[in-house]
């Protein structure tokens, strides 16, 4: 099959199954404490995953690792991306290269215009893709364009970015950079937190049509209800950094009846198998 | 010889060089003070210029002071407004003219006050009778020169725009502006004033709102490294009158912006804005006083600062409630962005009130950059440069939002926003 990823300068053609991403034993810490205790994983072109887990089991920790949060240091391990060793990149050139991540908290960041931070951050990724950069009159339309997607209304674009946006909102606000920025692996943390019925199935269709064959997907969630949407190739569920459990969508029906004390074989029942 | 040896010294010369220009009679303080100024020269023992160094007024040579102004570059914008609409700058004898450099015309609602109104230093006596007033108005009314004197009428809005553009040294101009809105009137007063050169320039603006009435004031001011601003402003506001002024500084060498605010009988609005961007080593000050002097007023206060490099911001908000203001409803916030180890910020909300049946809060906050905003960014392929611009941008624009659209045309807002990269605190 024919990728439908071409792009001439950066970014050489990507064929479904490649190998987009590969994390090996990775561990990181945030100001010593050690959070990641020797995660891997890898995901292909074509691929979506979820990733599931208790609260703290450090699910967003590897979402930001992978992004290049500061605040977090890799203590051993490796991340590439599509060969790339992606720990050596900055937060903006993972971007830039086609690493999204979607917050599970968006920040709020006041006087700064919507529409000026799309715009800024689209062109960064066209530019790195060779692409020629849109000017104000372009970008307005192509965003406008894009926001049918999510059903977004075009006067969020007046705004600051999202301040004062609702839940829902913020995470629409998401998923419209997804769109406008075309990541090869689009990471998102929650993005079904604090969203109501409607909202979730508009974001759910959002990310559902943003998934190609020449991308993959991480989904990181508690509930079942986004994986009913989304039908998740693997499911993995982490305890204590690690991934302890990996299987398909069958494993994530099987916790949202057991819990997770069940993954543990704590009740000593039923143990999955890895 | 010690600092206040020198300063002094300076003040005599300068009170010499001033008594001996033509033009109009000083103000009426001018004796007053004259007789008093040993004990009214600030020092930095008082409180209020704890923080404030006068150096770079001191600077200035009193014998080669001259009055020279240039012409402001109008937007075409403001040059040919609408009708209601008059576009003024100050020349080298101390007159407001045209952009073509004529007397001006008049619109309806807006004209000079009859000169037997006119007493230079009423408002400022009537907002601060007890006070001493400030280092500005003071050395305004010791110089020699016309006020420009007018009455607004009418409740169409007026739009009067003035412009004041320094770019000679030694140039020390002291505008005089006195406006009286009449019960209805309505007014949006921009002002634009720049100094590219080793300069002073200390306006005073005196405003008498009448009932109902509504003022929006913008003040866009930008200097640079030697040239001194100092603004005083005293307007006194009747019931139901709106006050709303936005103040936007950046780059000069010191700058002290002393708006005096007096509801004189309450059920009033005032709405104060202030935006001051220090860098290198940029001293902007600013000391607004809110006086309630009678129930049910309003006051909403916001002023941010941006200090880097070497740059130091000083707020000091005054706040006075006392028992006759009971209702008031009072609102102030000081925020203000730090972008290097050795810039400073010194901010002081002061609240005095009496009245127990108020409403005031006041807050304060000094931060840096956000990690997690500049990661936003950068996750989303922003540099870290160009985030740190957007975010100092975003910070001054919540600010600039607030001015009317009659103060945006300038280019040297553009300048503002053509913001360098901060040093890593």
């Amino acid at each position: 099959m024919t990728s439908t990823e071409i792009t001439p300068l950066c970014e050489a053609p990507i064929q479904p199954g490649d190998v987009l991403l590969s994390i090996e034993n990775l561990h990181a810490c945030v100001e010593e404490n050690e959070i990641l205790r020797g995660v891997s994983l890898q995901i292909r072109a074509g691929e979506i995953h979820a990733l599931m887990g208790r609260n703290g089991s450090g699910k967003s920790t590897l979402s930001k690792v992978i992004a290049g949060h500061p605040a977090y240091t890799v203590t051993a391990g490796s991340i590439h991306y599509r060969g790339q060793d992606l720990l050596a990149l900055s937060p903006e050139d993972r971007a830039r290269s086609g690493v999204f991540l979607g917050f599970q908290y968006p920040v709020e960041i006041p006087g700064v215009s919507n529409l000026e931070f799309l715009r800024v951050s689209c062109n960064a990724r066209r530019q790195h893709r060779g692409q020629e950069e849109l000017d104000t009159f372009a970008f307005e339309d192509h965003v406008r364009d894009t926001m049918a997607i999510v059903q977004m209304d075009p006067a969020f674009l007046e705004r600051s970015v999202n301040e004062g946006f609702s839940g829902g909102e913020k995470k629409r606000n998401e998923v419209l950079q997804m769109a406008l920025l075309k990541p090869l692996v689009a990471i998102l943390d929650e993005t079904d937190s604090g969203l109501d019925i409607d909202a979730l199935r508009i974001v759910a269709n959002g990310v559902k049509k943003l998934a190609l064959p020449t991308t993959a997907t991480l989904l990181i969630t508690h509930y079942q209800r986004l994986l009913d949407a989304i039908t998740p190739d693997f499911v993995h569920v982490m305890a204590e950094g690690r991934i302890l459990r990996t299987g398909d969508k069958d494993l994530a029906m099987a916790l949202e009846q057991r819990g997770y004390d069940w993954i543990d074989g704590v009740d000593g029942a039923d143990t999955p198998q890895p | 010889m010690s600092n206040a040896t020198q300063s002094r010294s300076w003040l005599e010369t300068l009170l010499q060089v001033l008594a001996q220009r033509p033009g109009q009679p000083v103000g009426q303080w001018a004796a007053q003070w004259a007789g008093a100024r040993d004990g009214c020269w600030p020092t930095r023992r008082s409180e209020a210029w704890r923080f404030t160094d006068l150096r770079c007024l001191t600077q200035l040579d009193p014998a080669r002071l001259h009055t020279q102004t240039a012409t402001p570059p109008w937007p075409d914008a403001l040059r040919q407004g609408p009708s209601r609409q008059v576009a003024l700058q100050l020349d080298g004898r101390g007159h407001w003219l045209s952009p073509q450099g004529e007397p001006p015309s008049w619109p309806h609602g807006l004209m000079p006050l009859p000169t037997e109104d006119v007493t230079p230093g009423q408002v400022a006596h009537t907002v601060m009778p007890s006070g001493t007033l400030p280092l500005g108005a003071q050395l305004n009314g010791v110089t020699p020169g016309p006020s420009l004197c007018l009455q607004v009428s009418g409740a169409d809005p007026v739009h009067l725009a003035l412009a004041i553009q320094v770019e000679q040294d030694q140039a020390w101009l002291a505008p005089r502006v006195l406006l009286v809105l009449q019960p209805g009137a309505r007014l949006c007063l921009t002002w634009h004033v720049a100094a590219t050169a080793q300069a002073a320039v200390l306006p005073l603006v005196e405003v008498r709102l009448g009932t109902g009435a509504q003022l929006e004031e913008a003040v866009v001011a930008w200097g640079c490294p030697g040239a001194t601003l100092l603004g005083s402003s005293f307007v006194h506001q009747s019931p139901r009158s709106v006050y709303r002024r936005t103040n936007v500084t950046w780059g000069w060498g010191l700058s002290r912006d002393e708006p005096f605010v007096h509801q004189s009988q309450g059920q009033a609005e005032t709405h104060l804005y202030g935006l001051a961007v220090a860098r290198d080593r940029s001293l902007l000050d600013t000391h607004s006083t809110v006086y309630f002097d009678g129930p049910a007023g309003q006051l909403r206060q916001r002023h941010q600062a941006l200090a880097d490099g070497r740059g130091h911001s000083v707020f000091n908000g005054r706040v006075v409630v006392p028992r006759v203001a009971q209702q008031t409803d009072a609102s102030q916030l000081s925020r203000n962005l730090l972008l290097s180890t050795r810039a400073r910020i010194d901010t002081k909300p002061q609240l005095e009130i009496v009245a127990d049946d108020v409403q005031c809060t006041h807050g304060a906050t000094v931060s840096c950059l956000q990690d997690d905003e500049l990661f936003y960014l950068q996750s989303r392929g922003i540099g870290r440069e160009q985030a740190s611009r957007l975010l100092q941008r975003g910070f001054c624009e919540d600010v600039l939002q607030r001015l009317p659209g009659t103060a945006l045309p300038w280019p040297s807002l553009q300048r503002l926003l053509e913001i360098p990269v901060p040093d890593q605190p």
